[in-house]
């Protein structure tokens, strides 16, 4: 370690402007302009947690989009989590093909959201998609899919699955590697079963990942913007209206930014509770 | 025993097989589609026949059309701009900060680490809206800087450089320093030259940040000029018409520059995730 207070100021410092301008500064700004309301006129006023309690008590737009968000991202973190898990597992061991399957599975991860909604609105679509054309194929009837208020949301969940558990895979394969492997040896002397190695040494061990990649997954998809915007804008029914495009709605739609902000500052908090209890909750259950 | 495990390696290779199908089943059909004519796109996906994968008069006539007549070459040129930009100044801010951070004790480093770590757990959907009102208070909204200087304030970049330089020996630069080199030529000449892998491993994640990012643009400017290519493929579809032909062609001919990058640089994508500060 070198001492030198000016010398490291200034190599620190254009980064240091640069977060303070384009992160720390924005969060500020979004606390604060939850607080105001902009009349028609364009003035701003200061209305404490008006717009809040706006939202919570009168809002049932905001509910809906609320509880849409809520149930989504309990469905799709967890699932996300298993095949990502499992796709991992499956490639752990070394064969001439593993690597080619790593990439295959990994490759949706390459495509921005955007395309891949793309892909999927066209796959999924009620007339002349490929899901139904399989479907009708082995004699079942074709489903309405992104037009159907009780299917649309499970459409951007397997949408959701289908681009990121490679990803995610990608990490768990990296905490796989790092398990010794005279763990499994030792457990092999013994007699242990596939099974039983997989529930004794790889999950236990796999906690760390397995809580980070639950908690970064969780933040990620309660931000999901770019389906919502291409395939739905929300619809049939507000059934896929996420807080994320709403919020967005707000802003630049209805020009309400004080609803907006307070919507993503809403959003940064169930980000974080959500966060916290995960964290809590993966290391109570698997610490040994 | 023997023949056990070869049973076990057949049935591996026929799951992972069939989760594979699911990955490529919906990519192989959107490339044959973009290659049909632009008319009968969508008369193969019912009834399901081979060529409902595999276009019998395969013809580029899409992507033509694209690029001469609706100027998808432009989104690209602004992309790769706005990309290959944000990538040229964040290696430089980052690194050196990094830099700082890995061989210094200075007043005031962990008040600087804590803004790092906050940064990076803070995602940057999150603050688009109070971004765009900054940008239009610095009157730099439809800009290429609006592209351009968000996405240089990266955290984990910063973090990344930092791991990676802690585990450049100090001896080195000690010896420059008894020669009367300046830190600043300690730094250009030495640490970064060392430090190769962890720029690629930055320049791959800043380019899929930018290259893939959709609601930023769509925010941040509103004139043809800078539209970027995740914005000129969500505009075919904005339209009550959509064209098909122009979406599928549009979106593969936008998706192949990151997936090219990625089966190049695939150790790198790797890297970047390992490198977070994850282990087991």
């Amino acid at each position: 370690m070198f001492r030198n207070n000016k010398v490291a100021w200034l190599f620190v410092l254009p980064a240091l402007t640069f977060l303070l301008v384009f992160k720390i500064w924005p969060i500020g700004v979004s606390v604060i302009e939850s607080l105001t309301m902009t009349s028609f006129t364009g003035t701003k006023s200061f209305v404490g947690f008006e717009n809040y309690e706006y939202l919570f008590k009168h809002d049932p737009v905001f509910w809906k989009s609320f509880s849409v968000t809520l149930f989504y991202s309990i469905i799709v973190n967890p699932l996300i989590v298993l095949t990502s898990l499992l796709m991992a597992l499956l490639l752990n061991s070394s064969h001439f093909f593993t690597k080619f399957f790593r990439t295959v599975f990994f490759l949706p991860a390459a495509i921005s959201f955007a395309v891949v909604s793309v892909i999927w609105m066209i796959v999924l679509d009620p007339y002349n998609g490929l899901a139904n054309s399989f479907l009708t194929m082995f004699g079942f009837k074709p489903q309405p899919f992104f037009a159907s208020p009780d299917q649309a949301l499970w459409g951007l969940i397997l949408l959701n699955v289908w681009r990121s558990s490679g990803y995610w895979m990608m990490y768990f394969i990296a905490g796989l590697q790092n398990i010794p492997e005279t763990l499994y040896e030792a457990a092999e002397i013994d007699g242990a079963s596939t099974l039983k190695k997989t529930f004794k040494i790889t999950l236990p061990l796999l906690t760390r990942t397995i809580s980070f990649v639950l908690v970064a997954n969780t933040a990620f998809n309660f931000l999901s913007f770019a389906p919502v915007y291409i395939i739905t804008k929300g619809g049939p029914m507000g059934s896929t209206n996420l807080l994320m495009y709403e919020s967005y709605k707000s802003a630049f739609v209805n020009l309400d930014m004080g609803r907006a902000s307070a919507i993503t500052t809403i959003l940064l908090g169930i980000i974080l509770v959500f966060s916290f209890f995960e964290l809590r909750f993966t290391r109570a259950r698997f610490e040994y | 025993m023997k023949k056990r495990s070869l049973w076990k390696t057949l049935i591996l290779f026929a799951v992972l097989g069939i989760i594979s199908l699911f990955f490529l089943i919906p990519l192989i059909w959107v490339v044959a589609s973009a290659l049909r004519p632009a008319s009968p796109l969508y008369e193969y996906a019912n009834p399901l026949t081979w060529k409902s994968f595999i276009p019998a008069e395969p013809t580029l006539e899409n992507f033509v059309h694209i690029f001469v007549n609706l100027n998808f070459g432009r989104a690209l040129m602004n992309s790769l701009f706005v990309s290959v930009s944000t990538i040229f100044l964040t290696v430089l801010v980052a690194s050196m900060a990094g830099f700082a951070l890995a061989k210094f004790e200075f007043r005031g480093k962990a008040a600087l680490f804590t803004i790092v770590l906050i940064t990076f757990m803070v995602p940057f959907e999150s603050i688009v809206i109070p971004l765009y009102i900054l940008i239009k208070q610095l009157r730099i909204d439809n800009t290429y800087w609006a592209l351009i200087l968000p996405g240089v304030a990266n955290g984990l970049a910063i973090f990344l450089f930092r791991q990676f330089f802690s585990e450049v020996p100090s001896e080195i630069m000690e010896a420059a320093r008894i020669d009367g080199a300046s830190w600043f030529r300690i730094y250009w000449r030495i640490v970064l030259p060392l430090s190769v892998p962890a720029i690629v491993t930055v320049i791959v994640m800043v380019f899929m940040f930018q290259w893939n990012s959709l609601f930023w643009p769509l925010v941040a400017t509103h004139s043809s000029r800078f539209e970027v290519v995740q914005v000129a493929i969500a505009a075919h579809r904005s339209t009550e018409n959509t064209s098909w032909a122009n979406l599928f062609s549009s979106a593969i001919a936008g998706s192949l520059p990151p997936v090219i990058l990625f089966l190049f640089l695939q150790k790198y994508f790797v890297r970047g995730i390992s490198g977070t500060g994850l282990k087991g």
